[in-house]
C-alpha cells in the first residue's frame, strides 16, 4: 500500500546496517568501543536528566578475551527504566524513528544502541544483557537478547524478573564488543570529560580495563530545562518525511486536517492558503494523494513565507551557569564566561548556539586554543579540524580580546542544539558550514570573548596599578623615616621615632591609594614585606 | 678647656639645621593634612639660567619645578632628596663634617621588598655619586643653603699668600709668614674673619706653578698684592674667597690665565658664575674681576700697542689652536658678557690666527720679565679686558 512500508520489506534495516557499520560509527575496533560507550552513556543521560532525575552513571570496561580482544562493557544508570514489554524491541529490532514529533535528543541515529548490538553479534556469541526497572516498578527485569538480522526481529534468549525490594529504577546494559582499548583510550577519556563539563549535575564513575577508576562528582543539582516534543515545522519538511507522516496516520483524514494536525505554525487559514497555492482540494483524503501532489505540496510548504518561525521549545540548552561551572571544575581557569544566544532558524529548523570561554589558571599552555564542540549535548571528539567551529576559532583575532603572545591558555566551548544538526559527514562528528549557524557560532564566541576582553583589560589595569604601587611602597619607608628625623632629632627616642614613622607611612599610603584609585590597598600593602637593611 | 670646634662653626650649624628642619617639616605637615607633599625647587636647566645685565651675573631664573612624591616620575628623586636632607641634618646636629662622598655612602643602601606573590623587588637608593651629588645641589637650591653653610666639605685646591691676617676657626693665621708654602683656602670661606690687611690688589693665577714662581720671587711683597691660585678650574671656596676680598676689602681683582678659550672661561667663572652652578653665582661670582692676560694683543700687538713677544718668540711659543678650541671660542663669542668691544677684538684675533699661548711661555721669556715687567706694566697701564 504505502511506498514507505514496501521499502522495509525489500531489505532488513538490520541487514543494511550490518553491511554498512561505518555509517553509524563502527569503522574499526577502536572506534567501535568508543561508539558503544557513547551510545550507552547518551541513552543513560536521556533516561535521567530529560526526566528531571539527577544522573548517576557507572561505566565499566573489562577485557574478557585477550586473544580475540573482546571487551565487556557495562553501563548502569538510575533513569526511568524501560517497560519490560518494550525491552526486546528497544534492543533487538532496528527501526526508523517511530514518531514524527520533534525534539532535541542525544541519540543521534534513531537506531542508537541497536547498532552496537549488531556489531557485537558480528564478532562474538554473547547476547546483550539488559537489567531494568521502570519508575515505581515492583519488579526488576532481566533479558538476554540477540537480533535476527534477516528478519529484523529480537531473539529473546532469556527473560526473568525478581522482586524490587529497594525500589531501584534504571537500566543496566552489558554488551560484548570486539574492540581496541589502547587506540580508543584517549578518546573515551576525552569523551567522558567533555560530557561531564556540560553535565556537572551528573555523577559519573568509570572503571577502565587497566583497573583505573575515575570519579566525576556531582557539583550542582541544577538540571537544565528538558526539551519539549513539538510537531515539525513545514519549512523543515522533505518528501520522505511527508510520506512517512502520512503513512503513520491511522485515520484517513483530509489533507487540510492533516496539515493542521501534523505541523506547527499551521492553522485553518494557513492550511487553506497553502493548499490553494498547491492547487490541492483541501477535502481530499490524505491516502488518496498522488505522488505528484505530494511533491507539489512539499515544495509549496518549503516556499511559503508566512509561517510563524519554528518554536524553540523543542530545544534544551545547557545554560550559561552550568557551562561556566563545568569549565571551572575541569580546567580550573582564572576566568570563565558563557553565553546562550537567542533561538534562530535555518531551513525551517530552530537552533540555539551556546559558547563558553575559559582562560588562564591551570589551563595548559598550547600553540592553539582548546576547542570543545558539542551538538545536542553530545561532545564531538573526532575530526576537530574539519569542523566549522574550528574554522571560526582560527579566524578570530584573539589579540583583539587581550590575549597576547603566541601561546594560548584558552578553552573555547561551543554547543549547537537543534532539531536537526547539519553534520558534514555520515560519521556525525563534524558540524558543517551552514551560513546562519556559522554566523551564530561566531557571534556567540565573540560575545563570550568580549567578557574576557573586559576581564583582561581590568586585570591589566589592576596589575599596572599594583606595579605603580610597588614603586611607592619601596620609597614610602625611606621618605617616612627621613622626614621623621626632622621631628625627632634624638635617635635614642626610638619609640617616638617609630610612631612618627608609622604615622607618616599610613598617611602616605592613603594618599597613594587615592591617587591610584585602588581599593583595599592597605591589605595589599600589609602583605608586602620590607626586607631592606 | 680648649674648644675643639670653633664658635663660628657651631653658630653656622644651628642656623643651617633650623632652616633645613623648617623646610622639610613643611612636607610632613602637608602629609599630616592629607595633602600631597610637594617640593618647589628652582629649575636648574640651561633655559632657566639667566644673565642678569644689572648685576652682571649668571643667575637662576624664576621657573620652578614641583617635585610631588605622588608623581610616579618624581617619587624616587623625592625619596632621594628627603633621604639626603635627613643625613645632612643628622650630620649638622651631631657636629660632623661630611664630604659629599661621605654623604653618598651614608645614604646608599638597597631597598628590598617582597610583594604578596613572593616576587622580590630590589633597588638602590642611589647607585653613583653623580646621583647623590645632584640631590645635594637640589637641596641647596630648595633651601637656599649652600653646602658650605651646611658644613659639607669638599676637596679644595685654592691657595693664597699675601700680607694679611685672618682668623680660621679659633686660630689667627698670618698669610705673609708661610715660608715657601701657602694657605689652603678652607672649604667654608664664609667662616673666615679678615683681621687686617696690607695690600692694593688681588692677582689670581690659573696655574699653580706660576703662582709658586711669583711667590718665590717676592712678587706679592714688592707690589702689595694678595696672590691667589685656583689651580685650574676654580672651586667654590676659591671663588667665594676672591669675592670676599673684592667685596669686603674693596681690592681690585686681576685674573691671569693662558691665552686660550679655556683660560677665558676660567675668568668667566670667576666674574659671572658657572652655568652649572648658577644658583650660587650671587655669592660666588666677582662681577668686578678683570682679565689681565695673557691677551691676544699682548702676543700679536695691534696698531696702538707693540707686542710683548718678538717674531722669533712667537714662532717658538705659540701653539696651534685645535678644532675644539675654535668651537669653544665660537660658543663664548655668543655669551652676552663676552660681547664688549675689547673681547670681540680678542676673540677675532684668536679666530683669525688660530693660535694660543700658555702663560708659562711668558715665564720662559724670563721669570723676571713676567713678574717685574709684564704684570706691573699691564696693571699700571690699565691694560686689562672686561
Amino acid at each position: 500500500m504505502s511506498v514507505a512500508k514496501e521499502k522495509f520489506t525489500q531489505i532488513s534495516p538490520a541487514e543494511f546496517f550490518k553491511k554498512n557499520p561505518e555509517l553509524v560509527g563502527f569503522t574499526n575496533p577502536a572506534r567501535a568501543l568508543y561508539q558503544t560507550i557513547r551510545e550507552l552513556v547518551e541513552n543513560s543521560l536521556d533516561a535521567t536528566d530529560v526526566h528531571n532525575i539527577l544522573p548517576v552513571i557507572k561505566i565499566t570496561i573489562e577485557l574478557k578475551d585477550e586473544e580475540k580482544q573482546i571487551y565487556r562493557i557495562n553501563v548502569e544508570d538510575n533513569g526511568i527504566g524501560i517497560p519490560p514489554q518494550y525491552v526486546p524491541y528497544a534492543f533487538g529490532q532496528v527501526l526508523y524513528s517511530s514518531k514524527y514529533v520533534y525534539r532535541q535528543t542525544r541519540g543521534m541515529y534513531g537506531l542508537g544502541v541497536k547498532a552496537a548490538v549488531l556489531y557485537s553479534q558480528m564478532h562474538q556469541d554473547k547476547p546483550v544483557e539488559v537489567v531494568t526497572s521502570p519508575l515505581n516498578s515492583k519488579r526488576i527485569y532481566k533479558f538476554k537478547i540477540k537480533i535476527d538480522i534477516t528478519k529484523n526481529e529480537p531473539i529473546i534468549l532469556e527473560r526473568s524478573s525478581i522482586s524490587n525490594v529497594n525500589n531501584w529504577h534504571g537500566t543496566s546494559v552489558t554488551i560484548y564488543i570486539y574492540g581496541d582499548w589502547i587506540r580508543s583510550k584517549q578518546k573515551i577519556y576525552e569523551y567522558l570529560k567533555r560530557t561531564y563539563i556540560i553535565t556537572p549535575y551528573a555523577e559519573i564513575i568509570f572503571k577502565d580495563p587497566e583497573g583505573n577508576v575515575v570519579y566525576y562528582p556531582r557539583i550542582t543539582t541544577t538540571i537544565p530545562k528538558p526539551p519539549q516534543e513539538v510537531k515539525p515545522h513545514p519549512h523543515g519538511v522533505d518528501l520522505e518525511m511527508l510520506k512517512g507522516m502520512i503513512a503513520q496516520q491511522k485515520t484517513n483524514m483530509t489533507i487540510k486536517e492533516f496539515l493542521i494536525e501534523g505541523f506547527q505554525s499551521v492553522g485553518e487559514v494557513t492550511a487553506q492558503k497553502v493548499l490553494e497555492l498547491a492547487n490541492i482540494n483541501p477535502e481530499k483524503k490524505i491516502h488518496d494523494l498522488t505522488e505528484q501532489e505530494l511533491v507539489v505540496l512539499m515544495n509549496t510548504l518549503k516556499k511559503y513565507e508566512d509561517f510563524r518561525p519554528p518554536t524553540a521549545d523543542s530545544l534544551s540548552v545547557i545554560g550559561e551557569e552550568l557551562i561556566e561551572l563545568g569549565l571551572k571544575k575541569i580546567f580550573n581557569p582564572e576566568f570563565v564566561s558563557a553565553v546562550t544566544r537567542k533561538p534562530k532558524v535555518y531551513q525551517g529548523h530552530p537552533f540555539i548556539v551556546e559558547a563558553g570561554i575559559a582562560y588562564g589558571g591551570s589551563i595548559p599552555q598550547a600553540k592553539e586554543p582548546i576547542v570543545l564542540r558539542y551538538a545536542n549535548k553530545i561532545p564531538l571528539v573526532y575530526d576537530e579540524k574539519s569542523d566549522v567551529v574550528w574554522k571560526i576559532v582560527e579566524e578570530i583575532d584573539w589579540k583583539r580580546y587581550g590575549i597576547e603572545g603566541d601561546q594560548y591558555q584558552l578553552v573555547v566551548m561551543v554547543h549547537l542544539c537543534s532539531t536537526k544538526v547539519p553534520y558534514k559527514t555520515a560519521g556525525k562528528e563534524v558540524i558543517g558550514d551552514v551560513e546562519e549557524i556559522e554566523k551564530e557560532i561566531r557571534n556567540a564566541i565573540m560575545e563570550a570573548a568580549r567578557k574576557l576582553r573586559l576581564y583582561i583589560a581590568e586585570k591589566r589595569k589592576e596589575e599596572e596599578a599594583k606595579k605603580k604601587l610597588i614603586t611607592y611602597l619601596k620609597y614610602i619607608p625611606e621618605v617616612s623615616r627621613s622626614l621623621a628625623v626632622f621631628e625627632v632629632a634624638n635617635k635614642e627616642d626610638v619609640v617616638k621615632l617609630n610612631s612618627i614613622v608609622n604615622e607618616i607611612q599610613t598617611k602616605l599610603l592613603e594618599l597613594v591609594s587615592k591617587r591610584l584609585e585602588l581599593k583595599d590597598i592597605l591589605e595589599y600593602a600589609k602583605q608586602v614585606k620590607v626586607e631592606s637593611e | 678647656m680648649t674648644e675643639l670646634t670653633s664658635k663660628v662653626d657651631i653658630e653656622a650649624r644651628k642656623k643651617a639645621a633650623e632652616i633645613l628642619r623648617q623646610k622639610f617639616l613643611k612636607l610632613k605637615e602637608a602629609i599630616d593634612q592629607g595633602e600631597p607633599p610637594i617640593m618647589e625647587i628652582p629649575k636648574r636647566t640651561l633655559s632657566n639660567t639667566i644673565y642678569d645685565e644689572n648685576k652682571k651675573l649668571l643667575l637662576l631664573g624664576s621657573a620652578k619645578l614641583k617635585r610631588n612624591f605622588l608623581d610616579l616620575n618624581e617619587a624616587k628623586r623625592f625619596m632621594q632628596t628627603t633621604l639626603m636632607a635627613s643625613i645632612i641634618y643628622d650630620a649638622l646636629i651631631n657636629n660632623e663634617y661630611p664630604t659629599i662622598r661621605d654623604l653618598y655612602y651614608r645614604g646608599k643602601h638597597s631597598i628590598v621588598i617582597k610583594d604578596p606573590s613572593g616576587k622580590t623587588h630590589e633597588e638602590n637608593t642611589w647607585d653613583e655619586q653623580k646621583e647623590s651629588d645632584s640631590v645635594i645641589v637640589d637641596i641647596e637650591v630648595f633651601t637656599s643653603l649652600l653646602r658650605e653653610d651646611m658644613l659639607i666639605l669638599s676637596k679644595e685646591k685654592g691657595k693664597v699668600v699675601g700680607d694679611m691676617r685672618i682668623r680660621s676657626g679659633n686660630d689667627v693665621i698670618d698669610l705673609s709668614k708661610l715660608g715657601h708654602g701657602a694657605y689652603s683656602i678652607e672649604p667654608t670661606p664664609d667662616l673666615i674673619d679678615f683681621i687686617d690687611i696690607n695690600a692694593e690688589f688681588v692677582l689670581v693665577v690659573e696655574k699653580d706653578a706660576v703662582f709658586q714662581q711669583l711667590h718665590r720671587v717676592g712678587f706679592w711683597k714688592k707690589y702689595k698684592a694678595i696672590l691667589v691660585t685656583s689651580a685650574g678650574q676654580p672651586d667654590r671656596a676659591t671663588r667665594r674667597f676672591v669675592r670676599r676680598l673684592n667685596e669686603e676689602l674693596k681690592l681690585p681683582v686681576y685674573i691671569l690665565t693662558d691665552a686660550d678659550p679655556y683660560g677665558w672661561y676660567i675668568y668667566s667663572v670667576f666674574r659671572i658664575g658657572s652655568i652649572n652652578l648658577s644658583y650660587e653665582s650671587e655669592r660666588l661670582a666677582t662681577p668686578n674681576a678683570r682679565f689681565l692676560g695673557v691677551s691676544m694683543v699682548d702676543i700679536f700687538g695691534d696698531g696702538k700697542k707693540k707686542a710683548y713677544l718678538t717674531e722669533q718668540e712667537r714662532r717658538n711659543f705659540i701653539i696651534k689652536a685645535k678644532d675644539a678650541d675654535i668651537k669653544r671660542a665660537q660658543e663664548i663669542m655668543n655669551y652676552p658678557w663676552f660681547k664688549s668691544e675689547s673681547w670681540k677684538k680678542e676673540i677675532d684675533i684668536f679666530l683669525k690666527k688660530k693660535a694660543k699661548l700658555e702663560i708659562e711661555a711668558m715665564a720662559s721669556k724670563g721669570l723676571q720679565f713676567l713678574a717685574f715687567t709684564y704684570i706691573p706694566d699691564k696693571i699700571n697701564n690699565g691694560d686689562y679686558i672686561i
